[in-house]
């Protein structure tokens, strides 16, 4: 029957359609099964790598927040986020903490996915390839210790997400101890030196190591810390595989700072406008309004105030380096003191940073964001003073004084630079910053100030030496900070999100 | 004269050839010939089907009523038309047959079509609305969608950026059902599940479905309601050509009241002395409108030409309709041609075969609006629409150099909105094809086989080039392009099986079928910075000398199902409906593959009862109850799989690959299910002159698809919303359509529709039953809550603080002003918690978007040869959060004369604007929240049928001219451009912020007014 023929045909089309609807993705990786060589470890070190040099963390927001809580830059825009950081009146719901804790426990997650793999790989160097992703876990817990004491502390990929609801915060002490022994496999794994600054080495986890007992040594006198600080500093210091760079302007021009024997760990970027904003943007936010340089100028964000400015001596070749004093707005070169002529209601007649803007080398956006310029985390100079002040706490006073006068026997040289108004120039051999005969830890922390001034180390140090009282008042850089109140902002609040999503963890007093 | 349901005809039309098929007997034919006329108006009635019963010989009227057709003596004849009764007359040995019809003056024989059928409207259970031809082209569209909006009943129509031509149209029935997935309603061409709108001149009727009863036919598709589009046939009879052609003009709609040159320059100065800040602000010295400058008169045309007919075996309907306009906004445009044609043939006389082709192209010339703030410009630079409002009058289009002017002495440096509109490029093309084949078979008497098989595929390229004349978006890097591709395609069979028996007193009708679906789609991004020359645009990606990351997926969805329906009419006064459908998806999770939908629904036709059957004024009386469950798929392809996610990463200056985790699987997800019941009566008084439907309607939609705050960010995966069917709304509301015909005689016609609705969408569930915000502000506002949703309220509240005036004096108590020290005229707000400062705890709900009422208003009057068309719309009750005025009054732009005039001075002090430079924030608070209600003259329409006999010699058969007006009166308290507002936030116009983010205004392609004139031809 001719109809049957059309029915067998129609219920053929039907059996065609039948599918056991299970998905097949295309272009997407599932985790099960990804490891299976160091390489693989190595894809995953990366995502931790990639997650510091997002706009979210060093990029900008981190960067920021850290420099605007010293008391040597001073916000000229008014968003609310940024008057919280600059007045330490942070709020949990702050828009920059959400972003950069984010971004640091991503960073984690992506080294804790690289550790595990790990745990089944038979390749013989995979302990070398995963001790840096030990190494980066204990960088991004290291920065969220310091801001916020007790944490969430993870060291494993989260796979019961119920489980992971109900954790407590680890007390700063214990994630301390786990820093200290990530930091400790990464020293004992990695190799000595590495290709480049941004690929950690056994240098750059023994400097940390050095930095994070100094941290925890605080203000106790005769902590053992300041002992093992030292130890680790001068490990680094006699292997000798660092050293000063002979032009201070060397490392704040992406250009020369990745031939310069002086920075031990990096941040590394290649001038791409990734997505995702894993990119920088530090340079238009310390720059100069209406400034002819960088494609656009700057946004006049984070900017000196005067008298940060006066505490510079105009003989320290460090001060020309680190401050625009003129610049060219509209064809029309000015000093500082016409930085206004722009019209523009941020425009400030103050110097400006100049550590970012000057040389921010090949940039994928307009006002110089998305370099490739690799700021130095970590490089010889705050080793050295790392070190001076761990020999001064621990009374060996004269080989801090020999580490302090090395950092300012570099600054004598001088050296070739250029202005804000992109004039070259050379700082003629200076005997300024004179050798000092003896330090005292002040001394030390007054010498981190000036070298490592607008690097983002200030608030760091403020906090674990309990300055506020002191950098805050009246008598400041910045004046009286209206929402300074020191038994609760050496500790910033927990997003209000992981409190709320977590009650179990505990929030800082705010 | 209304026009058929060609669905109707062809129904008819079979069925007759199926009941009589055997009682083919040769007979001794003679030619009959005869008048049709109304027994209104005894005026002639082209297009009626005058068939032979149980023959397949038929033939229509012509446009003076009259027939002539071949019939053995001793047959009968049928005359039908849609709108008149049918009547059926028996051949003895006459010649001549003139037929008077009466009008049917209930319509409730009209056939309605449904999912996988067809059903009178007087036997539906559930609810359901019709919109005819004649009101979706009663003005020119882009999108037959739009032409939905005051329509019917429950359906609110709104598009998604003003009067941008080509720009989407968002369609919501019953309001949303869902927090983050699409609260669209499903698009079902011609039985093509997921087609895409034919243009409105090739549609001859939308129905739109509304409850469980219409809907849980389509199951996990279901929940935001179902519209079915049944496009034109052509039909048995001479070949018909028509033309519609129609130019319209095009205005804004209206214009904001800005400062000029000399007082922009007064009120930056006062900012600045308010600030303590002696920087002087630089008059450039020009006063330029930027509002006058980047708009121009726009216009429309729409042509549409078709040819329709058919023999008794087969007929078609083919068009092509062509729409060009040109934007109201410089530099804006849409341009598409469409072709569609049908072709239905009846093979054997149980074979019967059809085709659907539909074709289409078009070209958008968009310009930036709608800023999300997130388009690489700081400051929301890329929007043409609000830079306009904000720049700076003092600055000419160009500077001294010859390059264009930017904003540079206050906010972030953005370029001019003259340069934005002009300069960018950003054309995006579309290609549409669809072919959708069926094949219906009688297997035996009153049991008939329906296969049906489609392919579609929809092509878009997107251009965009950003020319490094745009000095702060491209030119520091010589230039920006993308071209973003994406191929999406459809595979679809339906098959099913239609019984129909008449059972004792009851009459059945069951049916059952299998579909699969497959749905793929494919993407890919190339773009690039630093161009040679500015005339690439963004073809020659190769030249580009910064590198962009490309990028480019692939997924894809399988959709099998069974479904079924039991429809029993008992003694024609009781009406059951029984649907069932199963649906399994493989985008649904690993647990969770296969969902099921029931629903039932009762109706009375209380007026069939004897009691009620001689009852003068009572002509209907029908009730209607349902209930059932229907579903929103709600989870995107792969989103329940573990995943990794590749990222960008540097080492030693190189790009390298990276991975991190993306999400962990998410095993047990579910799609989201709707429960709703449906409660309807339908009146007919006076004879049915007088039509009234009264909807009642509850949704609760369970297992809402929400991202989980139980997962901390300190899990560290990449995706941070992890989800879990974690939430509940429920919707409920009426809907009232009153149809009336005021007068009818000879020369006179008068009717009336009316249709409101009330819809209330409440929030019963959250996640740990919290506050769930969104934000609705464009990322530089730098908000991210600026909408809320509560358990126990309403959805998508406004979230912010409460306004309390300007500080005059003494702050009065249980009010503060912002963080940090308060002067003589800055804001205060409430301060709800008391503590002396406003901090978030003093955010609180300011206002609700959402709409008491929406209703449409039409009244047609023809009189002889004119008729005129009066259509208003409108909504009430709604509020809006106008963000243009957050942003106007924040000190970095422009402003209004009104804040110019009435901000707090030591002068002004009585005044509830505060000073300027109040460091504002651009908070967001009641300050901004507007009553948003209005009533629109949407259309009217003025039309002229040309006497006949001036042209009825060369051919032609009816020539109309018309002239409308459109959008010509807003009566509104807005103090924005207009009240029918679409910003969706800086998440941009994506599925949960068109749930979340309503009542937002800033930067929208402005609504235009316009005037058509327009021509129809028909030979």
């Amino acid at each position: 029957m001719k109809k049957y023929k059309y029915i067998l045909l129609l219920v053929g089309l039907s059996i065609v359609g039948c599918t056991d609807l299970v998905e097949k993705p295309l272009g997407t990786l599932a985790p099960d099964g990804f490891f299976q060589t160091s390489q693989d470890l190595q894809t995953a070190i990366e995502g931790s790598k990639t997650a510091a040099i997002n706009e979210k963390f060093w990029g900008r927001k981190l960067s920021i927040a850290l420099m605007l809580r010293s008391d040597m830059v001073n916000l000229q825009s008014t968003q609310e986020r940024r008057v919280e950081m600059d007045q330490l009146t942070t709020l949990p719901t702050n828009g920059m903490i959400s972003e950069y804790w984010i971004k640091s426990y991503q960073g984690i997650t992506a080294a804790n996915f690289a550790i595990k793999g790990a745990e089944s790989l038979t390749d013989a160097n995979k302990d070398e390839v995963v001790a840096q992703a030990y190494f980066m876990r204990a960088f991004y817990y290291f920065h969220l210790v310091r801001q916020f004491g007790a944490i969430p502390y993870l060291t494993e990929p989260v796979s019961d997400i119920d489980a992971a609801l109900t954790i407590s915060s680890t007390p700063a002490s214990d994630v301390y101890a786990g820093i200290i022994s990530d930091l400790e496999f990464a020293e004992a794994n990695l190799p000595a030196t590495t290709n480049a600054a941004s690929i950690p080495s056994a240098g750059a986890a023994s400097s940390y190591l050095a930095l994070v007992y100094l941290t925890r040594a605080g203000n106790t006198p005769n902590s053992p810390d300041f002992t093992t600080a030292l130890t680790y500093a001068q490990k680094v210091i006699n292997l000798g595989n660092y050293s000063l760079d002979t032009n201070f302007q060397n490392l704040f021009n992406a250009d020369a700072i990745d031939a310069s024997p002086e920075p031990i760990f990096a941040l590394d970027y290649n001038g791409v406008e990734a997505s995702d904003n894993a990119y920088d943007q530090i340079a238009p936010m310390a720059g100069i309004r209406g400034d002819d340089r960088n494609d656009g100028g700057g946004w006049s964000v984070a900017v000196p105030t005067e008298d940060v400015f006066a505490s510079f001596d105009p003989l320290d070749y460090r001060t020309e380096v680190s401050f625009d004093q003129e610049a060219n707005i509209g064809g029309v070169l000015v000093d500082y003191n016409n930085f206004t002529i722009s019209g523009h209601e941020h425009a400030r007649n103050t110097p400006y940073i100049a550590k970012y803007a000057r040389y921010p080398g090949f940039f994928a956006r307009g006002s110089g964001r998305a370099t490739s310029h690799n700021y130095s985390m970590m490089r010889y100079a705050e080793l050295l003073l790392i070190a001076a002040e761990a020999a001064v706490e621990t009374g060996d006073a004269g080989t801090a004084t020999g580490y302090v006068n090395q950092v300012r026997a570099r600054a004598r040289l001088g050296g070739d630079y250029k202005t804000g108004a992109d004039v070259p120039m050379t700082f003629a051999p200076s005997t300024v910053p004179a050798d000092l005969a003896t330090v005292t830890v002040d001394d030390v922390i007054e010498e981190r100030r000036i070298e490592l001034a607008f690097e983002c180390k200030r608030w760091y140090t403020i906090a674990r030496r309990q300055l506020g009282d002191q950098v805050f008042s009246a008598s400041g850089y910045e004046g009286a900070k209206v929402g300074w109140d020191a038994t609760v902002d050496y500790l910033m609040p927990i997003p209000n999100t992981e409190i709320e999503a977590n009650p179990n963890l505990s929030q800082n007093p705010y | 004269m209304k026009k058929t349901l060609n669905f109707c005809k062809t129904k008819l039309l079979f069925t007759a050839f199926l009941l009589t098929n055997i009682a083919l007997i040769a007979q001794s034919n003679q030619e009959i010939s005869g008048k049709i006329t109304s027994s209104t108006d005894n005026a002639p009635i082209p297009g009626v089907n005058v068939i032979v019963v149980g023959t397949s010989n038929g033939t229509t009227t012509d446009f003076d009523g009259n027939y002539q057709i071949n019939a053995p003596e001793g047959s009968k004849i049928s005359f039908s038309f849609l709108g008149f009764v049918t009547k059926t007359i028996s051949v003895s040995n006459q010649t001549t047959l003139n037929i008077s019809l009466e009008e049917d003056s209930n319509e409730l024989d009209e056939v309605v079509v449904v999912g996988y059928g067809a059903r009178k409207k007087s036997d539906i259970t559930g609810s359901v609305s019709s919109v005819k031809s004649e009101e979706l082209n009663a003005f020119p569209v882009a999108d037959a969608s739009q032409a939905l909006q005051g329509r019917a009943a429950g359906v609110v129509v709104q598009s998604n950026n003003g009067g941008e031509p080509g720009a989407p149209i968002s369609i919501k029935i019953r309001g949303n059902t869902s927090i983050s997935a699409s609260s669209s309603p499903l698009v079902v061409v011609d039985g093509f599940v997921g087609g895409t709108m034919p243009q409105a001149a090739d549609i001859q009727s939308m129905e739109v479905l509304k409850d469980a009863s219409a809907t849980a036919i389509y199951g996990s598709r279901g929940s935001n309601g179902v519209i079915l589009v049944t496009t034109k046939k052509g039909r048995q009879g001479k070949i018909t050509v028509e033309l519609n052609s129609s130019y319209s003009v095009q205005n804004t709609a209206n214009k904001l009241d800005l400062l000029n040159a000399e007082d922009f320059v007064t009120y930056q100065q006062q900012i600045r002395t308010n600030n303590g800040n002696n920087t002087p602000y630089n008059d450039s010295g020009f006063d330029t409108d930027w509002q006058d400058l980047i708009y121009r008169t726009g216009n429309t045309q729409n042509h549409t030409l078709s040819f329709s007919g058919g023999t008794a075996k087969s007929n078609f309907y083919a068009s092509g309709n062509y729409y060009k306009q040109d934007g109201v906004l410089i530099n804006s445009g849409f341009e598409k041609a469409t072709f569609l044609s049908n072709l239905d043939a009846q093979v054997t006389s149980k074979l019967k075969l059809g085709l659907n082709l539909y074709g289409s192209k078009s070209t958008k010339k968009g310009v930036a609006t709608q800023s999300t703030g997130a388009n690489g410009v700081g400051g929301g630079g890329d929007d043409a629409i609000s830079l306009a409002m904000r720049f700076d009058p003092t600055k000419d289009i160009t500077d001294t150099d010859g390059n264009f002017s930017t904003n540079d002495q206050i906010g972030d440096p953005v370029d001019n909105p003259y340069a934005v509109a002009s300069q960018r490029t950003d054309n995006t093309k579309e290609d549409e094809f669809r072919a959708n084949a069926y094949l219906e078979y009688e297997i035996i008497e009153d049991l008939t086989f329906k296969t049906t098989f489609g392919l579609s595929t929809r092509n878009t390229m997107q251009g965009i080039y950003v020319p490094s004349t745009l000095i702060v978006s491209a030119s520091a890097v010589s230039g920006r392009a993308s071209v973003e591709n994406w191929k999406r395609s459809t595979a679809l069979t339906e098959n099913y099986l239609t019984y129909n028996k008449e059972i004792g007193k009851g009459k059945l009708t069951a049916l059952a079928g299998f579909s699969y679906q497959r749905n793929l789609t494919e993407r890919s991004l190339a773009q690039g910075t630093g161009f040679i020359s500015d005339s690439f645009l963004y073809y020659g990606l190769e030249s580009s000398t910064g590198f962009l990351q490309p990028e480019s997926q692939y997924t894809e969805v399988e959709i099998q199902s069974v479904f079924g329906r039991l429809n029993y009419d008992l003694n024609d006064k009781y009406l059951i409906t029984a649907t069932v459908r199963r649906d399994g998806a493989s985008n649904f999770s690993e647990n969770y593959k296969y969902a099921t939908f029931p629903s039932a629904a009762l109706g009375w036709k209380i007026s069939n009862e004897e009691f009620l059957k001689e009852n003068k004024t009572i002509s209907n009386l029908k009730l209607r109850a349902s209930y059932g469950l229907t579903g929103n798929p709600s989870i995107a392809a792969y989103q329940s799989l573990a995943l990794l996610s590749t990222l960008y990463a540097s080492s030693e200056g190189e790009t390298v690959p990276a991975v991190t985790a993306e999400q962990p699987a998410n095993e047990n997800l579910k799609w989201e299910t709707s429960y709703q019941t449906n409660i309807g009566v339908d009146f007919g008084f006076l004879n049915n002159n007088i039509n009234l439907s009264v909807d009642y309607y509850t949704i609760d939609t369970k297992d809402l698809i929400l991202p989980n705050s139980g997962i901390p960010a300190y899990a560290g995966y990449l995706n941070d919303e992890i989800l879990g069917n974690l939430g509940e709304i429920n919707n409920s509301g009426f809907e009232i359509s009153i149809n009336t015909r005021n007068i009818s005689n000879e020369n006179f016609r008068w009717t009336t529709d009316f249709n409101i609705s009330a819809n209330k969408s409440k929030v019963l569930k959250l996640v740990n039953d919290a506050d769930f915000f969104d934000d609705g502000t464009p990322s530089y506002f730098s908000h991210d809550r600026s909408t809320i949703m509560r358990v126990g309220e309403e959805v998508g509240l406004f979230w912010g603080l409460e306004y309390a005036g300007v500080k005059n004096g003494a702050t009065p108590d249980g009010m503060a002003g912002r963080t940090g020290t308060t002067v003589d005229g800055d804001p205060l707000f409430v301060d709800i918690d008391g503590d002396g400062a406003i901090t978030d705890e003093d955010r609180t709900i300011i206002g609700n978007p959402n709409a008491d009422f929406n209703w449409g208003f039409t009244n047609n009057f023809v009189y002889k040869d004119f008729d005129l068309n009066i259509f208003f719309q409108g909504s009430s009750g709604g509020e809006i959060m106008n963000l243009t005025n957050v942003q106007l009054t924040n000190g970095d732009s422009n402003t209004t004369q009104d804040y110019f005039n009435n901000a707090w001075t030591p002068t002004n002090t009585n005044t509830d604007q505060p000073r300027v430079g109040n460091n504002s924030n651009r908070e967001i608070s009641s300050r901004f929240v507007e009553d948003g209600s209005y009533i629109r003259l949407k259309n009217i329409a003025l039309g002229y049928n040309l006497p006949r006999n001036v042209y009825e010699k060369i051919g032609i058969e009816n020539i109309r001219l018309a002239v409308s007006a459109q959008n010509l009166l807003t009566f509104t308290k807005y103090s924005g451009l207009d009240p029918e507002v679409n910003f969706f936030g800086s998440a941009g116009n994506n599925n949960q912020s068109t749930n979340t983010v309503n009542g937002f205004d800033f930067g929208n392609y402005p609504t235009v007014k316009s005037v058509t004139f327009s021509l129809n031809l028909k030979f």
